[in-house]
């Protein structure tokens, strides 16, 4: 039982490292191909319709 | 030890009305703007806050991440944000909903219509609407930006425009208030949108966060993230003594003794501080092996 | 720059709110201002003020026949008559214009303007002598003058060849180039129209998109009446390759074939343009370079926006008459 739950706590512990290296990763990667600047033109440069002013 | 960890998580739990409001006044630094109209035009726009912080609203410092997110997706050049969703996962592993019961400017504006005195409802009977969330987040968030586009492959963000009541309360109305050019903009569309705010703000005088459990999609993708998250609750089955004190006490509808990671957990420490042998706290780190 | 726009805007925004108090405080200064001169400066502060009141009174000689004044701008400007040389009297160059396109005003017109222009000639030599006594009272007073004027109203001619005596804003400014790099000046554009439209837009902004094409029609129907619509692409400040090429692109697709600008994001208009945050932003030019009316916010799709662009539209072409 008691190997049982260090397994499951192991295992957590993997998978909150993968998910934490993933979205690293992702984020990265979205900033390379641009994104974060499409998110700036987008977030100083209101297009009126887009957030309901319309 | 598990005492010092208690007291911490008690700590956490009585202040969390403070760090609601710093970190909304955070989010939403640039007071000024208010007042003399336009919005914050720096480079911290390219950065997302953790909240549902309208990038419309004149003060806010960051951008909403799902306004980023359909902004990037309904772009013809991208069809889906990589950046947006490596943030989401990051924050959703670093502090899943825990964003929602201390960061989030809209869960905070809840909290407090909701401390207005009248007959409160119980939503516990309407846990199935508590899954319409994840359907607003696959549906506006996810697929129709991207999948709904004109011509040139760009498509509208379909939660922003037509259902976030953030977006009005913060962006809308307070841009109309100060510029005339706005105010001769508003049509049919703010007026629907108005609506849905104004019901959001009564229904959330009556209910408990109504628009958390089953509306916001930011909210359903940091649920989804709660059961792999660093930041958790956990009890201590050898100090509980099953009165159910937490269970009664979570406006959430959440028993925490039964599943302490449970996706509509807001981690807001009520149950913490309710429990009587101190059995609850928060945690913090990788799954251990230590304890239980 | 973006935060000296902003420091501005609250500045503005202040000086208003102060307007408001020195308007109800003393809402009767306008009638004795009249008498006023500089020999009845004893010191800096009283200098300033009356330095200030004459200012006043020279800027409501102007704007109370402000039409008439303004035929007389457009006579100076036709003769190609450079507004002052170093040290003239700007009322006495008035009177010379006046005298020079007499022609062009009834007799009653001239004797109102002839007395304008003496008065402000008077006004002028008081405003030199004062200057000539305290060198620092010309700042001073357009400071001050700058407190209590808020909405431009009682706008300060700060430099003697830019006399903004309308209420009308100017377009900002600018050098640019279209997308085909034909050059583009500010002056030389409006000039030639009757009427501009210029539209602000942004590539990656939807409705802005959808709008293109009722603005391509909107330049045929202006084309006929000796207007004309011109798109200015956010993105494409400072000549930007690669947004140019991406604007071209929706352009071409949407089968737009009237001028896209744009200039350098330092210029006038390239601070205009940056510190914008609305999109689309659609704004109407007469020939005089002048704003007219308030910019339409967002697409001008919708019946009530395209009535409300009519508008602005008949108004400049009624302006330019």
């Amino acid at each position: 039982m008691k190997g049982g739950i260090r397994l499951l706590k192991t295992k957590k512990a993997a998978v909150q490292l993968i998910f934490i290296a993933a979205g690293v990763g992702m984020l990265c990667y979205g900033v390379m191909r641009g994104e974060a600047d499409s998110v700036l033109g987008k977030a100083i440069r209101l297009c009126l319709e887009c957030v309901g002013i319309g | 030890m598990d005492k010092r960890e208690n007291k911490k998580s008690q700590f956490l739990g009585h202040y969390r009305g403070l760090v609601q409001a710093g970190a909304t006044l955070l989010t939403n630094v640039y007071l000024p703007n208010f007042l003399k109209g336009g919005i914050y035009q720096g480079k911290g726009k390219a950065v997302c806050v953790p909240g549902l912080n309208c990038y419309s609203c004149p003060a806010a410092s960051g951008a909403c991440p799902i306004g980023a997110f359909q902004s990037v997706v309904g772009s013809s050049k991208f069809s889906f944000s990589y950046y947006i969703t490596g943030f989401l996962i990051l924050m959703g592993v670093l502090l899943g909903r825990f964003i929602c019961g201390f960061l989030c400017p809209f869960g905070w504006l809840q909290d407090l219509l909701n401390k207005i005195p009248c007959k409160k409802l119980s939503t516990k009977k309407l846990k199935p609407l508590t899954y319409v969330k994840y359907i607003v987040l696959a549906l506006t968030v996810i697929l129709l930006p991207a999948l709904v586009v004109n011509d040139l492959g760009m498509g509208d963000p379909f939660f922003c425009k037509y259902i976030c009541p953030q977006g009005v309360l913060e962006g809308a109305i307070p841009l109309a208030a100060v510029d005339v050019g706005i105010r001769a903009a508003l049509g049919t569309l703010f007026t629907r949108k108005l609506i849905i705010l104004i019901v959001v703000v009564v229904l959330s005088i009556l209910f408990y966060r109504p628009f958390c459990k089953w509306i916001c999609p930011l909210g359903a993708f940091y649920a989804l993230m709660n059961k792999v998250s660093l930041l958790g609750i956990e009890v201590d089955g050898h100090k509980c003594i099953s009165c159910g004190k937490c269970a009664r006490v979570c406006k959430m509808d959440v028993d925490v003794t039964k599943s302490p990671n449970n996706g509509e957990c807001i981690r807001c420490g009520k149950c913490v501080n309710a429990c009587p042998t101190d059995a609850v706290s928060f945690r913090y780190g990788f799954g251990k092996e230590k304890e239980i | 720059m973006k935060m000296k726009m902003r420091a501005k805007k609250v500045f503005a925004l202040a000086m208003a709110a102060l307007m408001i108090f020195a308007l109800a405080a003393c809402g009767v200064k306008d009638d004795v201002s009249a008498g006023t001169s500089a020999d009845d400066a004893k010191n800096l502060d009283d200098a300033v003020k009356i330095y200030k009141e004459l200012m006043d009174e020279e800027n409501k000689i102007l704007s109370e026949n402000q039409e008439l004044w303004e035929k007389v701008f457009a006579a100076a400007d036709k003769r190609d008559m450079t507004l002052q040389e170093d040290g003239k009297n700007y009322g006495d160059f008035l009177m010379d214009t006046i005298e020079a396109a007499k022609d062009s005003f009834s007799a009653d017109e001239l004797k109102t303007l002839k007395e304008g222009a003496k008065r402000i000639s008077e006004i002028e030599n008081e405003l030199t002598k004062l200057e000539e006594e305290y060198p620092e009272v010309r700042e001073k007073a357009i400071d001050s003058a700058m407190d209590a004027s808020g909405d431009g109203s009682m706008s300060v001619p700060a430099d003697s060849d830019n006399v903004d005596v309308s209420k009308a804003q100017k377009f900002p400014a600018f050098d640019g180039k279209d997308f085909d790099g034909n050059k583009v000046n500010s002056d030389k554009l409006f000039s030639k129209n009757k009427v501009t439209v210029v539209n602000f837009w942004f590539t990656t902004c939807k409705p802005c998109v959808e709008e293109l094409k009722e603005l391509e029609a909107l330049n045929k129907e202006l084309a006929k009446k000796g207007g004309q619509v011109v798109g200015v692409n956010a993105f494409t400040l400072d000549g930007d390759k690669q947004a140019i090429a991406d604007a071209q692109d929706v352009l071409g697709k949407k089968g737009v074939t009237y001028k896209n600008i744009w200039f350098k994001s330092d210029s006038k208009a390239g601070e205009f343009t940056t510190g914008m945050y609305s999109f689309p932003t659609t704004y109407v030019v007469d020939q005089k370079g002048n704003i007219v009316g308030k910019p339409i916010s967002g697409g001008i799709t919708s019946d009530e926006q395209k009535k409300a662009l009519n508008a602005l539209i008949d108004q400049a072409l009624e302006s330019s008459k």
